[in-house]
């Protein structure tokens, strides 16, 4: 069987190079090619993995690739996952899908019209601990689920993330995505009403860094969700992710990160925590990899990724208005 | 200090045991309407009406009943010329609450409200640290407080009419610490689940943003956690993992009941400490720790994020003093 050529369609997002690793160790793909503006970003990481680097999107999609993972600016997602659609190629996208509605709504329907699968990469999903956890809720062991707790706090990313005109937003459309889908995943529910607390109180930003939102279900499950920029520097690793569902026969937590050493580092002058766990991105591309040459579809959908997006959109239009916002938005269409 | 109790449930119990510790007070009677082994085990008067208590000529009287009969007994105790010792939530009605302090300041009596989250060390120590800037500038706040569901005499915190439910009961002990912490609360948002968890999410009127848990569906037992974040540091705590002794045994000597009540291990317990304070203000006419403008201001927090479950709009506390 010839490895599936996939490319790399922009790498400006830190998790090019972490999936062009992940393309690298699977048997069944092989990383072609690297499309990147800038040179500095894209020709390293491609000449690292024995690929091909193009500055231009359009002479990577000239490629004979079956699929891409686009890792641009979440700005430049839109764009490129059309192009890729519209040349045939299969598409996992970097998280938060796009910037705005509309822009995530046209790109789902461009892979529907030229018949290629789109995958939001949510790799927290691949976890074994989240998988567990999801069975066992989907099981019944904590009965009917009342209320959840959600936690994806960070360290301030710098480089692109903090600029509006490239993110669409800080940290409520970057932190609030991972979670909310596995909320949404664990209940089979959607949100039917986010209300937020959105400011910029950590860092001197043109963003917001500091938010809480409380969400509603369809099935009447509440919940919180805390997205903010707020692990110091001196925080052990980059942040955490983790989820409790409170149900009406019991508790369950999630925390997939947990499964870490204490390393108290001279050399760092602090605590850090050295991860042992399962990497979740390897377990991602690996699925997607599958999905595309067997043609079976894709375990995450774009739909997924546009419904997250939904409520972070919905959260800062929270922030803004001083009100709860129902959804499904005016602006939102189902796929 | 001659200290008659009005209640000999969970917290009624904690209260006996603690005053029982306090050098120069002597517990003369304790008023339960169901018959208890309260009294007894502690040597004290057991009575079974208001008139009897009085007869026992206390000096202040510590009201450790269900929250719906708290301005009832101290009104009563405030018309006698009492000093008053009462469980928080102060009221269920800010009226009632203004009643209460307003008749207490007419008799010339001191009301205590005991939100004795201010008396837990931990929680102290973070107020502190953040108040001298140890965090910098506070972005965001969360606290967990919960457990089983607390059984009271006829199952009274299961009573939203009794207890006001997780908001007034459980979520009004990290309100109070919010506002002696960070300042007045401007707005909070609510979302209760099946009368027996509930989010709160607040804005202070620093800016800082906050969201508050409670819940009584947390069967692995009572636990607290909170956590500050601010512009130059993390401050975290959880119960879980704060427990300097920890014994397992292979045969538990006691299945459990009654409310969950944080066990401490500390020199003097939260408990101890916080009615020692009131003595202690009592004695020298100081200011507590936490006046009753204060839990008039928390319940005023609770009251506003209770309106907000009910009518799913963010709501702004009533504003309870100048």
């Amino acid at each position: 069987v010839t490895p599936l050529p996939v490319g790399i369609l922009g790498a400006a997002h830190p998790h090019a190079a972490a999936y062009a690793a992940c393309l690298g160790r699977i048997p069944g793909a092989r990383l072609v090619a690297v499309a990147d503006p800038d040179p500095a970003r894209g020709a390293p990481l491609a000449a690292r993995h024995g690929a091909r680097y193009v500055r231009d999107d359009d002479e990577l999609l000239r490629q004979p690739l079956a699929a891409v993972i686009v890792c641009s600016e979440n700005a430049r997602h839109a764009g490129q996952v059309m192009a890729a659609a519209a040349a045939g190629r299969h598409v996992l996208c970097e998280k938060p899908l796009a910037t705005d509605l509309a822009d995530a709504r046209r790109m789902l329907a461009a892979c529907r019209r030229h018949g290629v699968q789109l995958q939001t990469a949510f790799p927290v999903r691949y976890h074994p601990a989240v998988a567990a956890a999801r069975a066992a809720v989907a099981a019944g062991r904590v009965g009917r689920v009342l209320a959840m707790r959600g936690s994806n706090r960070g360290r301030m990313p710098g480089l692109w993330f903090a600029d509006p005109a490239l993110a669409g937003g800080g940290a409520v459309i970057d932190h609030t995505v991972h979670v909310v889908d596995l909320m949404r995943w664990f209940t089979g529910a959607e949100v039917a009403e986010v209300y937020a607390e959105v400011d910029t109180r950590f860092h001197d930003l043109a963003v917001d860094d500091a938010a809480v939102l409380s969400l509603r279900f369809t099935d009447g499950t509440i919940a919180s969700h805390d997205p903010s920029w707020s692990r110091p520097a001196a925080f052990p690793t980059w942040g955490d992710v983790a989820l409790e569902v409170v149900g009406s026969e019991g508790v369950l937590h999630v925390e997939p990160m947990a499964q870490h050493l204490d390393h108290y580092s001279e050399r760092a002058g602090r605590l850090v925590h050295a991860a042992w766990g399962d990497d979740w991105d390897p377990l991602m591309v690996q699925d997607f990899v599958d999905a595309v040459a067997t043609g079976r579809p894709v375990a995450v959908t774009g739909e997924d990724g546009l419904r997250a997006l939904e409520v972070a959109i919905a959260a800062y239009r929270s922030a803004a208005g001083g009100r709860p916002v129902r959804l499904p938005l005016p602006d939102y269409a189902p796929p | 200090v001659r200290v008659a109790l009005v209640g000999a449930g969970t917290m009624g119990t904690v209260h006996a045991e603690a005053w029982r510790r306090l050098p120069g007070v002597e517990l003369v009677a304790i008023l339960a309407r169901d018959p208890s082994p309260l009294p007894g085990r502690l040597g004290v008067a057991a009575v079974s009406s208001w008139e009897e208590l009085l007869a026992h000529g206390p000096e202040l009287v510590d009201v450790c009943v269900p929250t719906d009969l708290h301005p009832a007994f101290v009104l009563r105790a405030a018309a006698a010329g009492l000093h008053v010792v009462v469980e928080k939530p102060l009221a269920l009605r800010l009226e009632d609450g203004r009643a209460m302090i307003a008749a207490c300041a007419a008799a010339g009596v001191r009301l205590f409200v005991a939100h004795v989250v201010r008396f837990f060390p931990e929680y102290a120590r973070a107020r502190e640290l953040v108040r001298a800037g140890a965090v910098g500038r506070v972005g965001v706040v969360r606290t967990f407080r919960g457990g089983g569901p607390p059984r009271g005499v006829d199952d009274w915190f299961a009573d939203p009419a009794r207890s006001g439910g997780p908001v007034l009961d459980l979520l009004i002990h990290d309100f109070d610490w919010l506002r002696w912490t960070l300042g007045e609360v401007r707005r909070v948002f609510c979302r209760v689940a099946d009368g027996r968890h509930a989010i709160a999410t607040l804005r202070c009127a620093d800016g800082a943003i906050a969201e508050v848990t409670g819940s009584w569906a947390h069967p692995a037992g009572f636990h607290t956690a909170f956590e500050v974040a601010g512009s130059e540091g993390l401050l975290a705590h959880d119960s879980r993992r704060a427990a300097p002794l920890t014994l397992s045994l292979r045969r538990p000597a006691d299945g459990g009941g009654g409310t969950a009540v944080p066990a401490a291990v500390a020199a003097q317990d939260p408990y101890t400490r916080e009615l020692a304070h009131f003595l202690a203000c009592l004695r020298d006419g100081g200011e507590p720790l936490v006046t009753a403008a204060d839990a008039l201001a928390a319940l005023a927090v609770a009251l506003a994020a209770s309106a907000s479950a009910r009518s799913g709009l963010p709501c702004a506390p009533e504003v309870t003093e100048p």
